[in-house]
């Protein structure tokens, strides 16, 4: 398991431990490994860039998992994330080869696929050059090709390509991070658009199966509940009791201010609340088409609702976001504390 | 790792510290804040629990993490895992 330490490589540890798997891990010397070392994995130091090393661990495994290329949470430098992303690829399926791996399984996104088809689109839909207008899709893309060259050179790798992921284990908070702006009332901006919300759960069940019984080759689309981000917050916003974020931006808008927050939040590595790349994807925005998996792979999304508040609840023991008791009181207090500052408003109008 | 000494134990906290912050290490003082005098945000506090916990080959526990605030805060919490 290339990524362990990850979101969708814990998630996906766990699915594999749930069904008796042995799991060999790799860590990089910045990785998280706090939460995966509750998982009990056979452990391997391998930095993306050390084949020998990834060789080394690869050996002797029935499946890799790669879930831990590269992830461009700042688009500010399109040429250096799409090298940095194609070398990972690289070195993982060279050291795959090397190794005599039988199978890779690779974490692509949704957000590789052609934009501009018609109706729902399934994971064949592919462009023949990558996107101009995204770095994070233009990354993915240019990443999916290095897999398209590993599979000429005779490397046995399926792609899964999940559409945004929620849910437990988002350690370094990437679309999660959305849950935790709003539910922290920090969310100042949005833009709306359709997205694909993938419960990681699921998505862990589609790798997993991909592992076992797909073809050679074969790529899966997963997209879980697809909607829009106006109904999403909406429904948050009801659910929660949060407020709905004020400001509606159109997608050029959206653009530039995503850039611009970017660009001041990447010199101390913080974390946006829209990042670029959830806004390249709303505004690609189209519907996933994820029967393929449910037809092979057995795997079909879970209901909303769940992942919702299991994300919650993650988000909750962490810390990232108040417990809800807290919150009622918190709500509870402002409500009495500003009545008794509208009495005493009252008051001192009357005097 | 758990034979050093408390103060080898110390030093490397906060040799950690400096090097995820990127900041010298003379900056990384007991009594500093980690988030609000030095600019720990939450990641590079579970980046540097991760670190502490494989250095020191301790298992620890993400809720009690959340409890530290200080550079001291962090050798106690590791000092009470080593005694375990």
């Amino acid at each position: 398991m290339i990524g362990a330490t990850g979101f969708i490589g814990l998630n996906v540890v766990d699915a594999l431990q749930a069904r008796g798997v042995s799991v060999r891990a790799t860590w990089r010397k910045k990785s998280i490994t706090v939460f995966a070392q509750k998982r009990n994995p056979e452990w391997c130091l391998a930095e993306l860039d050390d084949t020998v090393a990834l060789e080394e661990a690869m050996r002797g495994c029935d499946v890799v998992f790669f879930a831990g290329g590269h992830y461009p949470r700042y688009s500010l430098d399109r040429r250096a994330s799409i090298e940095r992303g194609r070398a990972d690829v690289r070195a993982v399926c060279t050291a795959a080869m090397h190794a005599d791996v039988p199978r890779v399984v690779y974490t692509s996104s949704i957000g590789t696929l052609d934009g501009s088809v018609a109706g729902p689109v399934n994971a064949d839909d592919r462009t023949v050059d990558p996107p101009r207008e995204s770095v994070y899709r233009a990354t993915k893309w240019a990443m999916e090709e290095e897999v398209d060259f590993a599979l000429a050179r005779g490397l046995d790798v399926v792609t899964v390509l999940p559409g945004a992921c929620l849910g437990p284990w988002d350690v370094r908070l990437g679309t999660t991070g959305v849950l935790v702006a709003l539910l922290n009332g920090a969310l100042p901006w949005w833009v709306d658009g359709i997205v694909n919300v993938a419960d990681v759960r699921d998505v862990a069940a589609v790798h997993v199966a991909a592992a076992e019984v797909a073809p050679r080759g074969a790529r899966y689309a997963f997209g879980g509940v697809t909607t829009t981000m106006r109904a999403l917050f909406e429904d948050l916003a009801r659910r929660w009791g949060v407020r709905f974020p004020p400001e509606e931006l159109d997608v050029a808008a959206a653009y530039i201010r995503a850039d611009v927050e970017e660009a001041a939040a990447a010199p101390r590595r913080g974390r946006v609340p829209m990042p670029r790349e959830l806004v390249d994807l709303v505004a690609w925005g189209r519907r996933v088409d994820s029967s393929r998996a449910a037809l092979e792979l057995g795997v079909v999304a879970r209901d909303r609702e769940t992942t919702l508040e299991d994300a919650r609840q993650w988000l909750e023991r962490m810390g990232h976001v108040p417990r809800r008791a807290e919150a009622t009181a918190v709500r509870s207090r402002n409500s009495a504390e500003s009545t008794r500052g509208a009495s005493a408003h009252a008051g001192s109008r009357k005097r | 790792m758990k034979n050093e000494t408390a103060e080898e134990r110390r030093t490397l906290v906060r040799e950690t510290i400096a090097e995820l912050l990127e900041v010298d290490v003379a900056t990384v003082r007991g009594d500093c804040l980690l988030r609000e005098d030095l600019g720990m945000d939450s990641l590079t506090s579970l980046e540097l629990l991760s670190t502490l916990s494989r250095e020191l080959q301790v298992d620890l526990e993400m809720e009690e993490a959340m409890e530290i605030v200080t550079v001291d805060d962090t050798v106690r919490f590791v000092e009470r895992h080593l005694a375990v």
